[in-house]
């Protein structure tokens, strides 16, 4: 048997919609360690058209701070890695810049196997032009149906309905009228026809189709009336979207040449660290990953072992905002902003945001209106996502969130936000968590890379995390539970090592910032009144627990589930003032 | 080392515009030859929409024995109202004009009429690529100014025409008083913004485009509906347009250009333009080198406020990071701004002029 080839040096790129960036991971004294790491814009559009380009220059902050070289003059990379320090040993990469996967979605009932179809397009960088519905009377005639796919020439008609053994006739006469759409189009922009309905219907959809279009098959993603399998269709459009899309940015090829391994959609690799941080902790409670990128918002929860991704396709930091304010109404962008500011001028800030993506604000105003962006972009995914969780025992509330022991933060729009608690502040509105939590921030931007490291070599993801390659931003405690404003609804005793300790009464409409500094521990006791919980094993349980610090300290959050803000603007304002005073924003 | 985005506001550059079909065609001319802007250069014909006439379902037939009935097959040219099949006294009629697509599973799928669609050269230049049935680039020398949005002027979103500088100064905002009949068939430039009354005039006395600084928020809609098309070269919000833009829109005053305003944020990005044909022999181009790091003395454009819209010369590259106003720590350039001294922007701020 060959003796494996030692990795010493490993060189990561994530070629985002706006930002490229490279992450270097060493073996240093017989562990891999994170080295440094450099971020780029994405070169895919002029002057450059080359996303090798993008990742060239991320590399190059990295060797100007490493002094190690890794492209040659011609300006192909050096693999493996060569004495004076140069090159590396392994090149790979994840990707999200290309198009999205442009799907149009159909299903019998809205709210069973057309939400399910949905979530399961939302496991990929997915794009939904139009659902097609026989529940929904202005879209059930054949001839909309059949326009629609005309006039949208998606690259993918996902199918789905019918529980196992339910329904055929409607089915098979949706597959028929899909059919017939694909047939008087031309055969080099007909879309292929992923069927993840009713199992039983397989044979006479496969001889319905045939010929007229290029046909998948998935597991039905709505098995029985409450049971949703999104999995087997899921890996279906991924695997579509990395054969039609991926393959489609300018220079991939280059790119491909460069990696031991095909590259892997960013989202996939996200899914696959914070699936392994699940095991890690408690099994009882779920770990969740949000990804804010320029383009997508990613969630990805892991619950009883198993992960649920979801990527809010189109709708990020940079792009997507316009839209959001259009469905969603000005209001639920203003609500966020601490000052008067008309939907007009929102507009205005997003539009230009659109057209200088990588673009960031220089004025507080704009500040405002690019967090309340992000708050509802992770509300449009988690209200996306959250139908499809399996959560178990870690949903104590079915109307709120599930209990999370840690939630891990991406994305440049988070990372790069001016202060700790701005972030805290950004999570704890637009995630509402309860309980106990752990936030943890990935500030180099590196958890796709280390994704995407765990398929080439495992340990080197489990060092470098070992290693502390994410940051603690903050412990909260969500006390869960209805009082009047003022009453009294927490006492917290911090115990620090040092011996050292202080008693804290926590009110309901608090929010209360503890200091507990990054590499700091404590041990909290936590007596809650007897109508609140704080997740330890329900309303009015008591209880200690050990907890780190982190940049933005412990923060107990007493505002009450769900969040309610203010009606009244001035009250509103100042109220979001004070929030945004307390956490240190 | 800082690779920044790019953006051209130029007296002279070699200028290509691919020109597609939307479906496959005809191209009409040659490589090698010489078009006109509104010279029509390739055309196609657009699929109609289909119909789907319920024949068997119509005439309570099983599927077996529908053929019987039919009065039309695959390829048949048919009239609106004309019998597509009969049984007895129940006669099925074309709702539309068209033809008979495909008949298949009862149902008889009639396509109406292909729709013509023409495709203009928008600029006047040589013919340096053809693709056969899909389409052509076209070269010429020319001033080019790219702004950031832009709406109106459906269905074609571009147009031809004299320029007509209608204010003095860049922060001067297009007033409706200056538009009237003498601006007929003109593109008007004003220096920032405008309001509805200018649309408005803009309308009766049928302007060919307007090119703007910055457009107000609560005008985009109205703009979008407009069929003038309409180039907020800074975009949206009150701005004065750029100095070096409205210096060289207003140098070649009463010069023929094309404007398109056709903008999209990615795949690929497109903005809208301003492109003023040159006559090729009036100055050898200069050569550009694009896609290259951010170096001092480069001249550059800011992308957001408080300083958006504003050219000024990057003066120093700070090594280290400093904090905004936001608290934000970034690394960014010093550029000295005309009339004020250095001011710190985030390198992401900041486009290259070409």
């Amino acid at each position: 048997m060959a003796e494996e080839q030692p990795i010493g040096s490993i060189l990561l790129a994530d070629c985002g919609t706006v930002i490229t960036r490279a992450v270097l991971l060493e073996q240093v004294a017989g562990r891999y360690r994170f080295v440094a790491h450099g971020e780029a814009l994405t070169t895919t559009e002029y002057p450059w058209a080359d996303v090798s380009e993008g990742i060239r220059h991320a590399a190059e902050q990295i060797e100007e701070v490493t002094g190690r070289r890794f492209f040659e003059a011609d300006g192909d990379i050096i693999l493996p890695e060569l004495s004076g320090r140069r090159g590396v040993d392994i090149f790979a990469a994840t990707a999200s810049a290309s198009q999205p996967l442009e799907v149009v979605l159909g299903g019998l009932v809205r709210d069973l196997s057309l939400a399910s179809i949905q979530r399961a397009a939302a496991g990929t960088y997915s794009l939904v032009k139009a659902v097609i519905c026989r529940d929904s009377s202005e879209s059930v005639n054949e001839e909309n149906i059949i326009r629609t796919i005309l006039e949208t020439t998606p690259d993918v008609v996902c199918l789905a309905g019918g529980t196992e053994g339910g329904a055929s006739a409607p089915v098979l006469e949706l597959v028929n009228t899909v059919t017939l759409a694909c047939s008087l189009m031309d055969p080099g922009v007909r879309p292929q026809l992923l069927y993840a309905g009713n199992s039983r219907l397989r044979r006479q959809v496969a001889k319905a189709v045939k010929g007229q279009a290029e046909l998948r098959v998935a597991d039905n993603v709505r098995p029985a009336l409450t049971v949703e399998n999104p999995f087997s269709a899921q890996a279906e459009l991924d695997a579509l979207y990395i054969q039609k899309k991926m393959g489609l940015m300018p220079g991939i090829e280059t790119v491909s040449g460069w990696c031991s391994t095909p590259l892997t959609p960013t989202a996939s690799a996200f899914s696959r660290v914070i699936h392994y941080l699940w095991h890690l902790g408690d099994p009882t409670r779920g770990v969740l990953g949000i990804d804010v990128g320029a383009a997508n918002t990613t969630v990805v929860a892991v619950f009883g072992g198993l992960p649920f991704l979801t990527i809010h396709g189109g709708v990020g930091s940079a792009f997507g905002g316009k839209e959001l304010l259009e469905r969603k109404g000005e209001e639920a962008i203003t609500r966020w902003i601490p000052a008067s500011i008309s939907g007009k001028e929102v507009f205005g800030i997003l539009a230009n945001k659109e057209m200088h993506p990588a673009s960031i604000y220089q004025e507080t105003r704009e500040l405002w209106v690019e967090q309340a962006v992000i708050r509802e972009a992770i509300r449009a995914a988690m209200e996306l996502a959250r139908p499809g969780w399996r959560t178990g025992e870690a949903q104590p509330y079915p109307h709120l969130m599930p209990l999370c022991e840690t939630i891990v933060l991406s994305g440049g729009a988070l990372t790069h936000a001016p202060r700790p608690g701005h972030v805290v502040l950004m999570i704890l509105d637009a995630l509402e968590p309860i309980g106990i939590a752990t936030l943890v921030l990935d500030v180099h931007g590196m958890i796709p890379a280390l994704g995407k490291v765990a398929t080439i070599k495992p340990l080197a993801m489990v060092e470098v995390l070992d290693s502390g390659a994410l940051v603690n931003l903050a412990t909260l405690i969500v006390p869960v539970g209805q009082a009047r404003r003022g009453d009294l609804v927490l006492r917290v005793n911090v115990a620090y090592d040092d011996g050292s300790n202080y008693d804290v009464d926590v009110h309901y409409g608090d929010l209360e910032v503890l200091p507990l500094l990054p590499g700091q521990e404590a041990v909290l006791t936590l007596r809650p009144e007897r109508n609140f919980d704080v997740g330890l094993g329900g309303p009015g349980k008591s209880g200690k627990r050990r907890v780190s610090g982190g940049l933005a300290g412990l923060i107990i959050d007493a505002r009450g589930r769900p969040l309610r803000l203010p009606r009244q603007p001035e009250l509103r304002h100042a109220q979001l003032r004070q929030w945004l005073w307390d956490v240190g924003g | 080392m800082y690779y920044p985005a790019e953006i051209y506001v130029t007296p002279l550059t070699l200028v290509r515009r691919e020109r597609v079909l939307p479906a496959p065609g005809e191209v009409l001319v040659r490589q090698g030859e010489h078009v006109e802007p509104l010279q029509v250069v390739a055309r196609a014909e657009l699929p109609g929409s289909p119909s789907i006439v319920p024949v068997a379902h119509l005439l309570d037939v099983p599927l077996a024995r529908l053929k019987k009935y039919l009065r039309v097959q695959p390829g048949d040219t048919v009239e609106q109202g004309q019998s597509i099949a009969k049984r007895g006294f129940r006669t099925v009629e074309a709702p539309v004009a068209g033809k008979v697509k495909l008949i298949t599973r009862g149902r008889v799928i009639i396509e109406t009429p292909p729709v013509p669609f023409e495709l203009q050269a928008y600029i006047p230049g040589t013919v340096t690529q053809v693709v056969p049935q899909y389409g052509l680039a076209v070269e010429t020398t020319a001033a080019l100014i790219q702004g950031v949005w832009g709406g109106g002027g459906a269905p074609h979103y571009e147009a031809w025409g004299v320029l007509k500088c209608v204010t003095e100064r860049n922060d001067e905002p297009l007033r409706a008083h200056t538009v009237d009949l003498s601006c007929h068939g003109l593109i008007l430039v004003g220096g920032a913004g405008m309001n509805e009354a200018v649309l408005e005039q803009a309308v009766t006395f049928n302007v060919r485009g307007l090119v703007i600084g910055g457009l107000a928020p609560e005008l985009v809609p109205k703009v979008q509906q407009s069929p003038i098309p309409v180039i907020a070269i800074e975009g949206i919000g009150a701005t004065a347009m750029s100095e070096p833009a409205f210096r060289l829109l207003k140098t070649n005053d009463g010069r023929e250009a094309a404007i398109s305003v056709r903008v999209r944020p990615r795949w690929p990005v497109i903005r809208p333009e301003v492109i003023i044909p040159v006559p090729a022999t009036r100055a050898p181009l200069p050569q550009r080198q694009t896609g290259t790091p951010l170096e001092v003395g480069a001249k550059v454009r800011l992308v957001r406020a408080p300083y958006m819209g504003a050219v000024g010369t990057v003066v120093a590259l700070p090594p280290q990071p400093r904090a905004l106003d936001t608290g934000a720590l970034v690394h960014g350039a010093e550029v000295a701004l005309d009339g004020e001294g250095p001011v710190f922007v985030p390198l992401v701020n900041l486009e290259v002029l070409r």
